[in-house]
């Protein structure tokens, strides 16, 4: 058990990387209430916990990381969060992330960019980017956050810490603000796989507040394993490019033998549709989260930009300041390729691609292979600023981490090795609702791959 | 370039967004570059037949049609901007004769 002034002070000095928004007074507070309240018999009991500001909870605000949602309460807390508490967990501030968890680099918050804890030059991916800092920077052993389209596997990857995303349906959404619903899904970080295991296992299951969660119990933990005797294990050529940078495809190579050596059959399989997954999730993701953010019109929530004579500038105006310039940039899109003469060709293309990047995962999974290893992203945490310019420079970092969110399916991500001291992650995708097996393979590699070993 | 300043302002005017006169052409130009990016979806033929992949559970799942108490720790007279009488005010629409 920890007290909670330990708890608090452990965040706080990680005060200079701006991955927490809750201020430390707040914070202390806020703690010293929890811990009262807090049920020894839980299995995370005393365990801090840090929300991403996209998940709603009670004793914070949560403001998405935008200036529309500055300052707003939630009235109600989201059933991941009401299930971390019942366990015993310490709901340990919000964390910053991009805006509406739009972003790859933790740069398109109203609030501030987030360090990454090993080089403050850089970016330590996101939007996740203040959960992932956190775990990295040993100041809690786990925390919350969420996948549209890799947001919490990147910044793992680039933050050296490990980041779980659910299967679709595995963990309840009912209090994540919707971005792109049929993509969206509350992932974990943590220090080691078993860290962000237990705090996954605590927060999935049914709910009945959310009809797109599954009926299903929650998710049971394996054992770790001997060996990977058994386990079939794909390589998709696709996420292995001749340009991918050689020093995570070092990293990868020294990955795949170890878990040979653990007894692994190894193949290589072929996702054929991969190439267009990034283009197919910058349509869908926008055209969902167009519809989504329609609901921050200055009159429901959060702070109303002034000066407006009528409803419609109302509207207007407060969408046009409250908004960061990629969240409009992305409901600009969202709009365009939902309007009229423009759906067939864009929206309706993307989602017959994304059926088909759906099906690549069924036939490789169908024909025997159990679990799938990529690299994580192509290459270790960029500098800040320097893919600001070129959103679809930006986007490509999502590239290996997209198809998991299209098709649904579980990954994890894990680090594997360091390149001039940056972290470099592997990634494991399973099938669906088959976590259980994913997470045994992660354990196995995670005990025997040198994580934190140049590559 | 696939997007023009006109059609931009028609776009946000859909989306209800202000967009400003100097973020204009950039605002064009990385929309035409993204949605040229996207039109390579195109050079997949069009298959009628594939069928829609929706995530989650197969069938929605009804629930009892009960009343539950409400779990709002608050109403909404304290998160919006301006609320009164059961409604929320916004500014006035215009005249009406």
């Amino acid at each position: 058990m920890s007290d909670a002034k330990a708890v608090a002070d452990r965040l706080v000095k990680a005060k200079r990387l701006n991955a927490l928004l809750t201020p430390p007074k707040e914070l202390r507070k806020s703690l010293n209430t929890q811990i009262a309240a807090a049920r020894p018999t839980g299995v995370l009991y005393g365990m801090p916990v840090p929300v991403k500001d996209n998940i709603c909870t009670l004793e914070f605000t949560t403001t998405c990381g935008s200036r529309i949602l500055e300052g707003y309460r939630s009235p109600y807390e989201a059933t991941a969060v009401t299930k971390l508490k019942a366990a015993g967990a310490l709901i340990a501030g919000k964390t910053n992330c991009d805006e509406f968890a739009m972003g790859s680099s933790t740069e398109h918050s109203a609030y501030g960019r987030v360090l990454h804890p090993l080089d403050k030059a850089r970016v330590p991916g996101g939007s996740s980017g203040g959960s992932a800092a956190l775990v990295a920077a040993g100041a809690v052993p786990a925390a919350l956050g969420s996948e549209t389209g890799g947001s919490v596997r990147q910044p793992a990857s680039f933050c050296g810490v490990v980041g779980i995303k659910p299967t679709y349906g595995r963990v309840s959404r009912y209090g994540l603000v919707a971005f792109g619903s049929s993509l969206d899904q509350i992932g974990v970080f943590g220090r080691s796989v078993h860290d962000a295991a237990r705090v996954l296992s605590v927060i999935s299951g049914r709910d009945p507040r959310d009809a797109t969660c599954e009926d299903r119990d929650p998710l049971r933990l394996p054992t770790v394993p001997e060996s990977l005797q058994g386990f079939v294990i794909g390589l998709p050529k696709e996420y292995f490019p001749a340009e991918l940078d050689p020093a995570v495809r070092r990293a990868c190579d020294r990955a795949i033998r170890m878990m040979k050596e653990l007894g692994a059959a190894v193949r290589e399989v072929s996702l054929p549709h991969t190439a267009y997954a990034v283009p197919t999730y910058y349509v869908i993701a926008p055209a969902e989260a167009s519809s989504n953010l329609a609901r921050y019109d200055g009159v429901r929530y959060g702070p109303r930009f002034d000066g407006a004579t009528d409803l419609r500038s109302l509207y207007r105006s407060t969408r046009g300041q409250g908004f960061g310039a990629e969240v409009r940039r992305r409901i600009l899109v969202g709009t365009y390729v939902l309007s009229s003469g423009y759906y067939d060709a864009y929206y309706r293309r993307a989602q017959q691609m994304r059926a088909l990047i759906a099906q690549d995962f069924r036939n490789v999974f169908d024909r025997g292979v159990d679990l799938l290893f990529t690299p994580t992203v192509p290459s270790p945490a960029f500098k800040a600023g320097e893919k600001l310019a070129d959103p679809i420079a930006m986007y490509m970092s999502d590239i290996f981490t997209v198809t998991a969110n299209l098709a649904g399916l579980p990954a994890i991500s894990l680090p594997i090795g360091r390149v001039k001291g940056l972290p470099i992650g592997g990634q494991l995708i399973g099938q669906a609702f088959l976590e259980d097996e994913m997470i045994e393979a992660a354990y196995a590699l995670e005990r025997v791959v040198p994580a934190t070993d140049e590559a | 370039m696939s997007v023009s300043r006109e059609e931009v302002l028609r776009i946000a005017q859909l989306a209800e967004l202000d967009v400003d006169e100097e973020t204009l052409p950039t605002l064009a130009e990385q929309m035409s570059r993204i949605l040229d990016y996207a039109a390579q979806l195109s050079a997949v033929p069009a298959n009628g037949t594939v069928k829609v992949f929706v995530p989650g559970p197969d069938a929605i799942r009804f629930r009892a049609d009960e009343v539950t108490p409400s779990q709002l720790a608050f109403g909404p007279d304290e998160f919006a901007p301006n609320f009164k009488e059961g409604f929320f005010v916004v500014p006035k629409l215009g005249h009406f004769e």
